[in-house]
């Protein structure tokens, strides 16, 4: 649907360039929400507008649909344009307009007869829910309903893919998971596709089934959801992974163990899928003389997938410490073994 | 007093006929050339370093000459045009000159405040140029335009006045021929207070119509 195939893109300014993408290649497949990720100035907001053409790559192929948008004449891509919806941070209503007016400009551009309008705009302000709002002017809406006429307006055309950048940074966090709701319904029922950024990865989890992460205009990991939640190879995944899913110990736990007993045995142990499901600590404190200690955790499903870790930290003689940790080992569970930064 | 009503009423007539033709002609020629001057800037929707060049450079030329020098200056062209150079039909004549290249300069502000997120938006629907600037632009940009234009009309005002030095007729010609030639105070205090009236009562109108367009 969307075949990033070695994009790159250079900003000349003046004698001094600037890369903001470097060889992507991605593709994202019909009817899939992904997410890209990446702190501010890592090329994301590029590489989005580089679907819609924007933003025009300067090395690469970027194919859009089965249309490589280099070969295409300036009408062209106009009609391919028609065919991608996009919503943005701020929203980029027209304030002098109303909400019917909002929805419908793109209707408008498209010379669609009157009547057709009208009941085409309907129908999507009740789908987003702003059916009572048509004729207000966007000042006097809230945030989120902004972004519902954003939406609207997005989908006024029929598209087959929804562009969305940084579509929920600017809203609260409530108002961010019913937008994002709304995405996924939108995905469901229209089956489009849907590529986003964002630098939230708490939006990746919700709503991505895969994720690419970016750094300074490359991607330097992609996979499921859950593959990179669960195994982030990258420091920057792991960074982001760490904005959701807090593995770090606290800083109270960390004293209180180094108060206590100075012994460290403290482990992470990673609960990936079936291992959830185990009673594995239990089974530890039977079958070995220690005592098992949780001392945080974090357990959440990712894709219908439950997933977390606990940090348990396990007392007893080492020798018995060691044996439960050979334990785990057969049964084939992810531990390792946590400094606290103290030592 | 060595004026009677009739003249007072004569003037103002003139002055309104001067102020209106010339807004409705400096309009017609500003707007458009501050529409191009906006989108053949770099990075815009039909993007021209030529053409923007051209019209940024004739634009400065016109806005940098003082218009009682302008007045004079052109003297021949409106002759070609209006075949005189005296009076209230002459007088319209620079004042086009004198207000266009200004409207120009205050509808290219205008729409430079435009958000970038509408010039997105325009682009990511597919608009054409045509679209972007009817569509998108005017329509956000009208409040402030309606502000700056009332601006321009009290400088037209202004021009009038001075128009009335080389015989152009209005409350300016009224003012000079009587109120400084001939000694005339009282005169002199009418004029001024009509004109004084005159701008607070357009610089009221333009605020609540830019207001009410705000709002709406």
């Amino acid at each position: 649907m969307i075949h990033f195939q070695n994009v790159g893109k250079v900003f000349t300014n003046g004698n001094e360039q600037i890369k903001a993408l470097n060889d992507i290649d991605l593709k994202v497949n019909k009817g899939e929400i992904y997410g890209v990720i990446g702190f501010s100035g890592a090329g994301k907001s590029t590489l989005i507008r580089c679907v819609n053409h924007l933003e025009r790559s300067t090395a690469g192929k970027m194919i859009v649909d089965g249309h490589d948008l280099s070969t295409l004449t300036v009408k062209e891509i106009r009609e391919v344009k028609k065919n991608i919806g996009m919503i943005f941070q701020h929203f980029n209503l027209l304030n002098s307009k109303t909400v019917y007016a909002n929805v419908a400009m793109p209707l408008i551009l498209n010379k669609m007869p009157k009547d057709e309008i009208k009941q085409r705009v309907y129908e999507l302000l009740e789908f987003v829910g702003l059916s009572d709002k048509a004729n207000v002017h966007p000042e006097q809406l809230s945030g989120g309903q902004k972004q519902r006429v954003g939406i609207a307006r997005a989908l006024a055309t029929k598209p087959s893919i929804l562009l969305c950048d940084e579509a929920t940074s600017a809203l609260d966090p409530q108002t961010t998971s019913s937008i994002l709701e709304l995405l996924r319904k939108i995905n469901k029922e229209y089956n489009i596709t849907i590529l986003m950024i964002t630098h939230e990865m708490s939006v990746i989890r919700e709503i991505c089934d895969r994720v690419a992460v970016m750094e300074a205009g490359e991607i330097i990991e992609e996979g499921t959801v859950f593959d990179v939640f669960s195994r982030p190879k990258t420091q920057t995944a792991r960074n982001f992974v760490n904005t959701v899913m807090h593995d770090q110990i606290p800083e109270s736990i960390i004293k209180m163990i180094e108060s206590n007993n100075g012994s460290q045995n403290v482990f992470r142990i990673n609960f990936i899928g079936q291992s959830a499901g185990q009673p594995l600590l239990s089974q530890l404190a039977k079958k070995f003389a220690i005592d098992v200690n949780v001392l945080f955790g974090n357990i959440t499903e990712l894709q219908g997938i439950p997933f977390g870790n606990l940090i348990v930290e396990l007392q007893g003689s080492e020798a018995e410490v060691n044996r439960a940790l050979e334990y785990l080992e057969t049964k084939e569970i992810d531990f390792n073994e946590v400094i606290p930064h103290a030592s | 007093m060595l004026v009677n009503s009739d003249q007072i009423v004569q003037a103002l007539i003139e002055t309104l006929q001067m102020v209106s033709i010339s807004f409705i002609c400096s309009i017609l020629l500003g707007l458009p050339l501050g529409i191009a001057l906006l989108v053949t800037r770099q990075g815009q929707i039909l993007e021209n370093k030529s053409v923007f060049t051209v019209l940024n450079f004739i634009i400065n030329i016109f806005r940098s000459i003082p218009f009682i020098i302008l007045l004079v200056a052109i003297i021949p062209l409106t002759r070609l045009i209006v075949g005189t150079s005296i009076g209230t039909s002459a007088a319209i004549v620079p004042m086009v000159f004198y207000a266009g290249p200004y409207i120009a300069r205050l509808v290219e502000s205008s729409l430079l405040e435009i958000d970038e997120g509408v010039f997105e938006a325009a682009n990511a629907m597919g608009a054409t140029p045509t679209q972007t600037i009817f569509r998108f632009l005017l329509p956000e940009a009208l409040s402030s335009l309606v502000v700056n234009f009332t601006i321009a009309t009290i400088g037209l005002i202004g021009a009038s006045a001075m128009a009335g030095t080389v015989g152009g007729g209005g409350i300016g010609d009224l003012a000079i021929t009587y109120g400084y030639q001939r000694f005339d105070t009282v005169t002199m205090m009418i004029t001024v207070v009509m004109l004084i009236i005159m701008v607070q009562g357009l610089q009221s109108i333009g605020n609540f119509l830019s207001k009410k367009i705000r709002r709406k």
